[in-house]
Order: C-alpha cells, then structure tokens, then sequence
C-alpha cells in the first residue's frame, strides 16, 4: 500500500512537471493538456484532469478511485520549441514502454533549453528585418536601414531580457533604439530618400506573433481562458512597443510611416 | 514575357519570405535540424499567398488558405520528425504576420489619446485593427484546421 501511494505520487509529480515545461515553453493548452494526459496513462494512471490557467496548472491523477491532486505556479521561460520537441520524445517513449517512470524523471532533470548563440541571433533576426521591408515594397536602401536599426536593437533585447527585465519594459525600450536609430538614419541621415517603410520594419522583431496565434487556436479549441490570457498579453507588449516607437518618433520629431 | 517576370518576382518573394521564417524559427529556438523545413515552409506559405493575391482573392482569404496548405504540409512533416506541427508551421507564417498593421492600429490609438479625437486617426485606427486582427484569426485557424478535420480522433503523432 505504501509503496503504491508513493508511485502514485511520483507520476502526478511527472506529468505536472511535463506539463509546465509545455506550459512556460510557450507550447498551445490542447498540446499541454494533451502531452500530460498521454504521459499519466503511458506510466499506468486511469486518467488525468488538468485544469490550465494563465499562471498555474492544477492536476489530479486518478488510480483505482484514487486521486491526488497538485499544483504548479507557472512562470514563462520564453519560446522554447526545442524544450517542447524533447518533452514531446520523451512521452513517445515512455508510451512505446522505452522509458519507466525513474527514467522519464532522470530525463526530465536532464533537459536543458537550446539557445542559439547571441551574435547569430543578432545576424539572423537583422536579415530577417530587412527582408520585411523588401516584402513590404521598401527598396534595397530600406532594407539596409532596416538590417542596421533591428540588430542593433536586437542585441539591445538579448542584454535585457538575460538581465530579466519585465518584459514591457524590454519591449518598450527596444522599440525605442529601433524606431531611433532607423528615424535618425532616414529623417537626419545620409538616407534622406529611403522610404519610411523602413521605420516599420525595423520593429517587426518584437511582433508578438506565437502568442497571438497561440492565443486564436487556444480559443478555438475551447481553452477560452488561457486564449484570453495570451491575447491580453500579447496586445500589452504591442502597447508598450508602440509606446517606444511613439516616444522615439516625437522626441526626434520624425513623421512615422505612410 | 509578363508570366517570366511574375516567376521571378515569386521566387524573390519566396526567397525573401524564407530568410523571416528562418530568423523566427531561430528565435523561437526550433531544433537546429528542423530550421530548413521553417524556411521552406516559409516559402511555400508567402508563396501561395501571393499567386492567391494575384488571382484577386483578398488578403484575409488568400492568408486562410495559405495557412490551410502550411498547416497539411506540417501535419505531414511532424509524422516523421516525432513533433508538434506547430514546431515548423508557426515560424512558417511569421512572414504573413500583419505586424504594420498592428502597429499603424496602436500607433493611432496612441495618438488619439495624445491629439484628441480626430475622424481620420480613428478610422486608421479601426479598420488596420481589423485588418490585423482578421489576419491572425486567419493564419491560426488556418493552422489548427487540418489537424481538427483530418485528425480528429486519433493523435497526431
């Protein structure tokens, strides 16, 4: 009997640990709720409630009409889809029988999230930019303002959010040194005929565009709550962006875009 | 000679919609091996979406049913690399994001509040909201579509 209770515990403790690295890694409610259900019955649970909200799981396990229920306070640890492949793997496994559960929780406390290095990040995420205001009909001068402009400022966003900054306040400011130094270029600088498009463009990296569409699907798959709390979110960070860009644009008596 | 330049201007805009995909891809940190399916798929998404512009669907529809393709595309990839679609579709549309329309929105609705109540901000203002927000509706019901219709009862992976 005694030993059986602390299994039970232990497969609770797994899948709300499953399912709050699903959660802070920026994976969708029906994903979470999904990957947590599978893990409980691969590892021998008759069933598992899960109960999502914006910052906390709670979940039940159920065996033989007992139940034991726990809760996680979930904070966000940014968008990680390399953390959601593994947890991903890590379930198919133990559902083909791979793994037993001191398995899935050595592997579990040996997952580690991927990060890119920050000068590559800094690269990519400019090309990524100028390649925007190419598509938006910006011209190839655009685009190299825009490259200039959003690496700098992506560099800006890496230092702040490792120093763990709010996020608002990451954004506002980040927007701020973009729409400045792509406003100066244009409107002060050596690029007087470019379009403005550039200016655009060059805040493009802090479009909060996983949560948004984490947000539609959560709602659209019932999870109304959490789609709701996504949503909220993802509109204050496109506030606070525009914050900074309003701030940038006035402060240097630039026009915006057209 | 007007279908060689409409080729070339698609393979430029693929080829500019890939490198998005790739850098959002990288900031959503997908495993290193999926990140040249992202760009692909990037490609294929912006792709289609701008032969649908040009047949003269408007931008909502033309967004829904390029979401639609990259969403069966990645139900087929995810089966082999053992993932959630999501994993490649999701960077995949990034290039579709309606972000200036998001802003001009916000940006107005700023303005409103510091310049007073004016008819042409506010009409910038709700119709780039509208625009931005049908948008994202589109591109993630786009997405969740196939797996809702064609995978309904069992798993996807």
């Amino acid at each position: 009997m005694q030993t059986e209770t602390s299994h039970h515990h232990e497969i609770t403790r797994l899948c709300i640990q499953c399912a709050i690295f699903l959660l802070q890694h920026g994976a969708e409610s029906a994903l979470v709720e999904e990957l947590a259900t599978r893990l409980g019955k691969a590892l021998g649970m008759d069933s598992i409630e899960i109960s999502i909200s914006a910052n906390s799981i709670v979940l039940s396990a159920i065996k033989n009409n007992h139940c034991i229920t726990t809760t996680r306070k979930n904070n966000d640890h940014g968008i990680n889809m390399h953390m959601v492949t593994e947890v991903q793997h890590i379930v198919i496994m133990a559902e083909h029988k791979l793994l037993d559960h001191k398995d899935v929780l050595k592997r579990f406390s040996h997952l580690k999230p991927l990060r890119y290095p920050r000068w590559l990040m800094v690269l990519i995420v400019g090309l990524s930019c100028a390649s925007f205001c190419k598509l938006n009909a910006g011209g190839w001068d655009g685009a190299l303002v825009t490259f200039i402009a959003s690496a700098v400022a992506m560099y800006v966003r890496l230092l702040l959010t490792q120093r763990r900054l709010h996020p608002q306040i990451t954004f506002a400011i980040t927007a701020f040194i973009a729409t400045s130094v792509s406003g100066l270029l244009i409107g002060k600088g050596i690029f007087t005929n470019t379009s403005t498009i550039a200016i655009a463009s060059s805040v493009l990296l802090l479009v909060p565009g996983f949560p948004l569409i984490n947000a539609v699907a959560d709602m659209f798959k019932g999870h109304v709550n959490t789609g709701l709390a996504r949503w909220t979110m993802a509109s204050l960070l496109t506030l606070a962006t525009c914050i900074g860009i309003v701030t940038a644009l006035s402060l240097w008596g630039l026009n915006g875009w057209q | 000679m007007a279908i060689i330049e409409f080729i070339l201007a698609l393979i430029q805009d693929m080829v500019l919609a890939a490198i998005p995909a790739l850098g959002f891809a990288m900031v959503f940190n997908v495993p290193a091996r999926a990140l040249p399916y992202c760009a692909l798929l990037g490609a294929i998404g912006h792709g289609s979406r701008m032969i649908l512009l040009k047949l003269g669907l408007s931008i909502e529809t033309g967004t829904f049913l390029s979401a639609i393709l990259v969403g069966v595309i990645g139900i087929q990839w995810s089966r082999w690399y053992l993932a959630h679609p999501k994993i490649f579709t999701v960077a995949a549309v990034i290039p579709m994001f309606p972000g200036i329309y998001a802003y001009t929105s916000m940006i107005s609705i700023v303005k409103l509040s510091q310049s007073g109540y004016s008819e042409p901000l506010f009409i910038e203002a709700v119709m780039n909201f509208l625009k931005a927000s049908y948008i994202v509706g589109a591109l993630s019901i786009g997405l969740s579509l196939p797996a809702l219709w064609l995978y309904r009862k069992r798993p996807r992976v």
